[in-house]
Parts: structure tokens; sequence; C-alpha cells
């Protein structure tokens, strides 16, 4: 059965939302607990779905846990940490294989609920809290993935960009926390930290796939019924518009190829059609392989094989990065700028903003075809504080024209520049 | 033309395969309710064809490590500008890869299927190179180059398969080295061209949202049989059996050390080896997966994390299955796999949970049938290898017995035939 997006409270700030479609082969079930990024406790709540990963009251061994996923087709239960603006989510979710598909006529989208309505609420615990055997590892864990960052020179160098840039502000609150608070993480700590998440998070309950939306409704429904809880809900982020002055930071490391991250902010963003029309600049600057950025920094100077700009829509930041020879940084630097001007100037065709629509309408139009891009996209809708389709977004493209995006533009500033490069001249 | 339906019973779906005139072979799998079509061209050239030669050609010739990989990059650039500016009318979002023995060249779009669809079929069949054309792309995948030396992930794969092959060009990177694509130029580009980009060479794979007659419209308009057909042969590589070194290391600016502890197969050939695949992946789940024994022992002594995992690389003459992750103590991960592939094979495998590694198998496995991108993909690799029907994959996961696997379990993983690679972390003041 077919069914649009809909979404409905189920208990005290506990949203069931569902998109079904039967084109689908599998059913992914997702738990998101959003909390505001907060300094202090960020580092507690980030290990505790690496540690509800670990076991259940039903299954307290990781091995029969695991084993039971075999036995559900190859059912995947997998946990992580994003950030959504200025939010962090701890996310829990299983993927499975719909009834249709199995050879024995299981009930995986049942079981599937179940499961993972268990490992979010029914932790296997010792003494009340949880174990330390368990906590000791994940702890490590934590650790290890927190250093980890620094092995993707282009991740590593775009975060290093948004930490200055934003330091102060809510939203560079790391997501997996930070070292010397994990080394401090006790069983205690951790599942502290556990029932603060449960009692203060808003709770999204994410159902898309082929399967039965309602089974899974249900047994959420009654997990939640009765449960007092003191939920902080979500509001979009208002971070600082504009920048006052260029703030420029360079670190040396062992590496090849240097990397160049420039942070912008991009102004008051008043209503949908603004978030549309600085959408479209982003892209049309350097978001598509007809971008500006693609077509100069790239294919005429031949600087770089990836030159690229993105736009986050829930914090307002729009970064640039390219990897670079260390004696071009300047050249890249200089010509970045200048294509900006350019859109500023209104020096850019129509040709170019069809081009850049075009393309963005098929990456909406393909959302609906997978599991995780729906997720995904309807939780940061959520956390942004609206709820349209992208279907309804594409369609708002249409309205954009040349002003709205010299507009767009124009509302840039330059905020942050951060440069990777080896530790002697290449 | 020819024409044959593919059906199956399982799924309940349908696929086309169609021989046309001009000699291209098309498989397509319209799939009901998707917005996306995607669409695949792909001819069988890779990184590894380093040698080759036609039956046109007295003797072998070789050619620059990379150039697959460059040929790739310039078909892009046509005499009236770039190909990106044909799909930036249409709205399809295209893009292009060589692996080993792929070059692929793909869009994905939701409307303007049939547009989209010949510019993508001109795209691969035209080539346009000059001088200046090339010494511009030298520059860019040089910067391409630079970013794969500093990947660790990169890094410790290709270390990895230097040390499991002694001369077999997979042991080489896939874009080449910055001296090797400077000796690229258009004349031997052209010739790759000719000879790979044959019909005969190729296959087109569509999935998703498209119609039949779509397809052959364009077809029929933009594809020209070619002048001559031109039979490849691959120049065989003379490699042992045996691996060149056990062990690889090398530094570069990593938090923990990441680790590649390879076992080299034994190839039967392209069809054979996709079937293997199948098995030797069902294998490592029983060996190493997260449900297994091994898995619970070294993530408990806190030797893996959740990084660890595995891979079973297989391809037209090459196979060998991957153990990966991060470790503190990869020496030591390395010594248990090790001795948990030697205690099976004097113990035997576990029959129940062989029974549960393959029905999580199967159940992953019909996760392949359900997304276009990898519909096209499965297609296409089934093509290359001989697979006619590639449903009849599914039926034979489902078929699979533990005596297969306790056979497999000898000839995959032999550890005389396995070689470790570590990537350490270059430490402050360290003389590298």
């Amino acid at each position: 059965m077919s069914s649009p997006f809909r979404r409905e409270p189920i208990g005290d700030g506990v949203f069931f939302s569902w998109i079904t479609d039967p084109k689908f082969k599998h059913n992914r079930i997702t738990a998101s607990l959003l909390l505001p990024l907060e300094r202090e406790q960020v580092t507690n709540r980030a290990v505790v779905p690496f540690i509800l990963r670990k076991g259940c009251a039903d299954y307290p061994d990781f091995t029969e846990l695991n084993r039971k996923l075999c036995a559900l087709y190859g059912a995947s239960l997998a946990c992580d940490v994003s950030k959504f603006g200025a939010y962090q989510a701890l996310e829990l979710s299983v993927y499975s294989v719909d009834d249709r598909f199995t050879l024995d006529n299981a009930h995986l989208v049942e079981e599937s609920a179940r499961l993972l309505a268990q490992v979010l609420l029914r932790p296997k615990l010792v003494d009340g809290r949880f174990s330390e055997q368990d906590v000791l590892l994940e702890r490590q864990q934590l650790i290890d993935a927190i250093e980890s960052q620094i092995n993707d020179k282009r991740l590593y160098a775009m975060s290093k960009c948004k930490a200055a840039m934003c330091a102060g502000e809510k939203i560079a609150v790391e997501k997996y926390g930070y070292i010397e608070d994990a080394q401090e993480i006790t069983p205690q700590s951790a599942y502290d930290a556990y029932c603060n998440a449960l009692d203060r998070a808003q709770i999204e309950i994410a159902f898309v796939g082929a399967g039965e939306a309602g089974i899974a409704k249900e047994i959420f429904q009654n997990v939640f019924a009765g449960v007092q809880r003191h939920p902080v809900l979500t509001a979009p982020y208002h971070g600082r518009t504009a920048a006052e002055k260029v703030q420029e930071t360079v670190e040396e490391l062992d590496v090849t190829q240097s990397k160049l991250v420039m942070g912008f902010r991009t102004g008051e963003i008043k209503d949908r059609h603004a978030m549309m029309a600085m959408r479209m600049m982003v892209a049309l600057f350097g978001g598509t392989p007809n971008s500006r950025l693609f077509l100069y920094v790239r294919e005429k100077m031949s600087l770089c094989y990836y030159c690229a700009s993105r736009f986050d829509r829930l914090t307002g930041l729009m970064f640039v990065d390219s990897g670079v020879k260390r004696e071009n940084k300047q050249k890249a630097y200089d010509e970045i700028l200048h294509q900006l001007d350019l859109l500023r100037r209104g020096e850019f065709e129509e040709s170019e903003i069809t081009a850049t629509k075009l393309l963005l309408q098929t990456s909406l139009k393909a959302v609906g075809d997978s599991l995780g891009a729906l997720d995904e996209w309807y939780l940061s809708q959520t956390v942004g504080g609206s709820c349209i389709s992208p279907e309804e977004e594409s369609a708002l493209l249409e309205e954009i024209t040349k002003d709205d995006i010299i507009k767009a533009a124009n509302q840039v500033t330059l905020d942050t520049v951060y440069f990777l490069t080896g530790k002697e001249a290449q | 033309m020819e024409r044959k339906v593919i059906h199956s019973d399982r799924l309940g779906e349908d696929m086309i395969r169609i021989h046309h005139d001009s000699g291209l072979t098309m498989l397509l799998c319209p799939m009901q309710g998707f917005s996306t079509a995607y669409a695949a061209f792909t001819a069988n050239v890779g990184s590894v064809d380093t040698a080759f030669k036609t039956q046109y050609d007295d003797d072998f010739v070789e050619v620059p490590e990379g150039i697959a990989h460059f040929l790739e990059h310039k078909m892009f650039e046509k005499p009236e500008g770039d190909a990106f500016a044909l799909y930036a009318k249409t709205g399809a979002s295209a893009n292009a890869y060589t692996s080993f023995d792929k070059t692929c060249y793909l869009f994905a779009c939701t409307d303007q299927f049939e547009e989209s669809l010949k510019i993508l079929l001109d795209v691969a069949r035209r080539p346009y190179f000059t001088k200046e054309s090339v010494a511009k792309e030298q520059g860019i995948i040089g910067q391409e180059i630079q970013m794969y030396d500093d990947s660790a992930d990169w890094r410790v794969l290709f270390n990895l398969l230097g040390a499991l092959y002694h001369n077999h060009p997979v042991r080489i990177d896939i874009a080449g080295t910055v001296e090797s694509i400077a000796q690229i130029d258009h004349e031997l580009l052209y010739r790759c061209h000719r000879t790979f980009y044959n019909l005969n060479n190729m296959v087109l794979c569509v999935a998703g949202n498209f119609t039949e007659e779509m397809v052959l419209r364009a077809v029929d308009q933009v594809i020209k049989p070619d002048e001559k057909p031109i039979e490849v042969t691959h120049k065989i590589t003379e490699e042992p059996a045996g691996i060149c070194k056990p062990l690889v290391e090398q530094k570069l600016v990593v938090a923990t050390p990441l680790f590649n502890l390879g076992y080299k197969g034994v190839s039967t050939g392209p069809a054979g080896n996709m079937k293997n695949q199948i098995l030797d992946e069902i294998l490592c789940e029983i060996v190493a997966g997260e449900a297994s024994p091994l898995y619970r022992k070294m993530y408990d002594e806190g030797i893996i994390n959740v990084t660890f995992g595995t891979e079973v690389m297989a391809g037209r003459d090459y196979m060998c299955t991957i153990f990966s992750g991060e470790s503190r103590e990869p020496e030591r991960v390395a010594a248990e796999i090790r001795a948990e592939v030697e205690r099976l094979g004097r113990e035997g495998l576990d029959r129940e949970f062989f029974e549960l590694c393959r029905r999580a198998t199967y159940g992953r496995y019909i996760g392949m049938y359900s997304r276009i991108e990898s519909v096209a993909g499965l297609m296409s690799a089934a093509y290359f290898a001989g697979v006619e029907d590639i449903y009849s994959i599914l039926d034979f996961v489902a078929d699979v017995t533990l005596e297969q696997m306790q056979q497999r379990l000898k000839i995959a993983l032999d550890n005389d035939k396995s070689a470790l690679s570590i990537i350490r972390p270059q430490e402050t003041g360290d003389e590298a």
C-alpha cells in the first residue's frame, strides 16, 4: 500500500512518521533522539547509541543479538550520531527485507520494530546501569572515532574550518564530543546520559519502506504509552548572519595535497523563497559539474580535481573546498572570490540558471527512490521547522529568478579561510 | 534484432535482453513506481589493461599505467565543449568511473530520458582529443592522484595488492602515477578508444523509470555499427600462485593504524569468479561476520572496532579476499584471523551457523535487485562475466551447500597465500 508522508504524535514529545510505497523491497525504521548540542552533555550522550547496540533485555549477549539479525534475513541494526543544525541526533535504525521476499513468510516488520523498540527502551543493565565491560569498550571506540577524523583529509579540513568559524556558537559543538570528556565516561555517567536523553529528547520514529507501517506504529505507541517525559522540542536555529572580518588559519601536516576551505555566512534568510534562491545560488556557484567553480577552477585553470560549494540550510553556512598544490592556493582563492563577484554583479547566463534548476530538480525527484534519502529529508525538514515534500520544493525552485540569485550572492560574506598544507614546500 | 525476456518467479520481475543489429547488447529492467532512470554504458577495459592487441595487430602494444582512467576523463571533451554542458539541457546527473577492469559512463534522470540517453551513447562513442586538452587533463588528474596519495584507505589497499601480486597489473594504481600519465598523448588515446570502445566490447544497461521503446529509438538514432568489428586479446601476465611479500608498511597522517589482511585467491575465469565471489562473501560472514565467535573475541579484546569489515574482490582474471579495519595491534588481528581460518579448516564449519549466514546473505542480495543503480550494476557485471540470467544469482545463494563452503575455505583462505598491509601513524618528529 502506498502512503504519502504523515507524522503524528504518539507520546509526550514522541512522533511517528511514515511513508510507504510497494516499489521498495525493504523497510527501514529509525529512532532519532534529538537533543540540543550542549558542550557538557554531548560526549556522554554520543556513546549511548553504541552501548545500546551491544545488547538488550531479550538478547543481552552481543553475539546472540547479531545471530538474531542473521535470522531476520540479514537485517542490519545500525547506530550512529549525527548533527542537524544545532541538534545532536542519537540514531538507531533497523533495515530489513520486506515480508514478501522471505522464504518462509516471516513477519519481519513486526519483529524488526519490536527489536528496535527493545534496543531503545529495554537495554541490558547490570546492577541498574550499563555494563562496565561494554562502557569501557565503547568509550575507547568513541575516542577512536573522534581521533580518526584526521584520516580523511577533506572532511578533516572542512570540520576544522567550521570549528574555527563557529567557535562559541552551539553549532560548533562536535557530534561525537571531546576526547578529554570521553576519557571520563563511566557506566553511571553513560547510563545517566541515556536516562536524561530518554526524558528530554524529541523522539522521532520514522518508518519508510514497502510494508505495513501500522504494525510498527502500534508497537511504539504501546511502549511510550503513559510514559511521563520532559521533552525539549526542536526550534529553528538562528546564528550570526554576517561575518565582521575574515579570519585565516593555516595548519601544517605531513600531506601531499593541500586543502583550501572557505567558510561563508549567508545573511538573513526570511522565507522559503529566499532559502531556495540561496540554494540555487550555491549550486550555480559550485554545486554541479556545470557550475562556475567546476568550469573555471578545475576545467579552465586545471588547478584541482575538486572545487565545490555546499550550503547547510539548517545553519545558514556555505563552504567552498578544494584540494590544490600549495603554490596554487592563492590562484584558486582569487578565482573562487572572482567567480562569486561575477554572480554578485549578475554576470551569468539564463542558461546556467536553467541547468542548475534542472539538476536540482532531478536530485529532488530522486529522493523518493531511496529509503535513506527519504528518511534524512523528512528528519531534516522536522528540525528545520517545516514539512514540505521534495516535489513541493522542486516547484518552489521554479519561481527563482536571476534577480533572486544576484540578491542571494550579495548576501554572502566570507568569514573564515582554513588552509591545510604540507610541512615544507612541495 | 534478438530479444529475450528473463523472468524471476522469486521477485515477480522481468528484464529484457536485446542484441541490436549494430552489434550492441542492451540489458533493460523497467521498474514500476520509480521516478529515476539510471543508464550505464560500460566498456570492458580498466586499469589492468596495460598490454593488449587486436586481430589486426602483430604484437601486443604496451600503454602507460592509468590510461583507461585518463581516457574516461577525456571522453567528456567534445569539439563543441564539455559533455556536462549537453546534459545541462536535460537535467540528468552524469558521471563516469574506471575500475580495475571496467570503464562506465552513466547518468540518472527523472525527465527527458531519451535525450539524455542519446548524449550518453554519443559521449562514449565519439572521441575528440587534442594535444592541449591532454596537457590540461594531466594537471587535473595529477591532483586526483595526489589526493589518493594522502588517502590511507586507498594506500592500504594498493600496498596490499602490491604484496599479493608479483606482476599482475591489478597491483597498480587505477589512475596511474604523475610520471606514467605524463607519457600519454592524444594518438595513444585514439588507439585505446578504437580498440576498447567497440560495440562488441561494451554493454548498455538501464534500470528504473523508462520504456524499452525509448531506448530503442535512441539507440537506432545514435549508434552506428563499427567500421570493423574488433576482438581484443588482453595480454596474460605470468603470475605465480604465491604472494610477493608477506608484510608491507607505510606511514601517513592517521590516528590509529589501518590494516588490510589479504588472501590471494585462484581465478577460474570471469563466470567462475563471479560465483565464487558470492560463496566467499558467505564464507567471510562465517569466519569474521558480526555474529561469528572470532568477531566477538577480537571486539572484546579491543583490537578491532566498528570499521572492521570484509570484502571479496573479483575481476576478469584475479580474485582475493580482504579483512580490513583500524587497530592498535594489526599484527595481532592478522594472527587471530589466521588462527581461526586454521581452526575452521581443522574442525570444519558449523552447519547451523552456516544456515544463518546463508539466510543473511540471501536477504542482503535481495537488496541488489531493489535499487536502480545496483540493478544496472548487477546486469553489467553479469553480462561481462557471461552470466545471462541475473536472477539466477539469487537462486545460487539460496541453494549454497555447506560442502561448497568447506571447499571454498581451503581454496580462498589459504594462510600461506596471505599478506598484511599496515598504515602506521606518522608521529611528530618522525623521519619517514
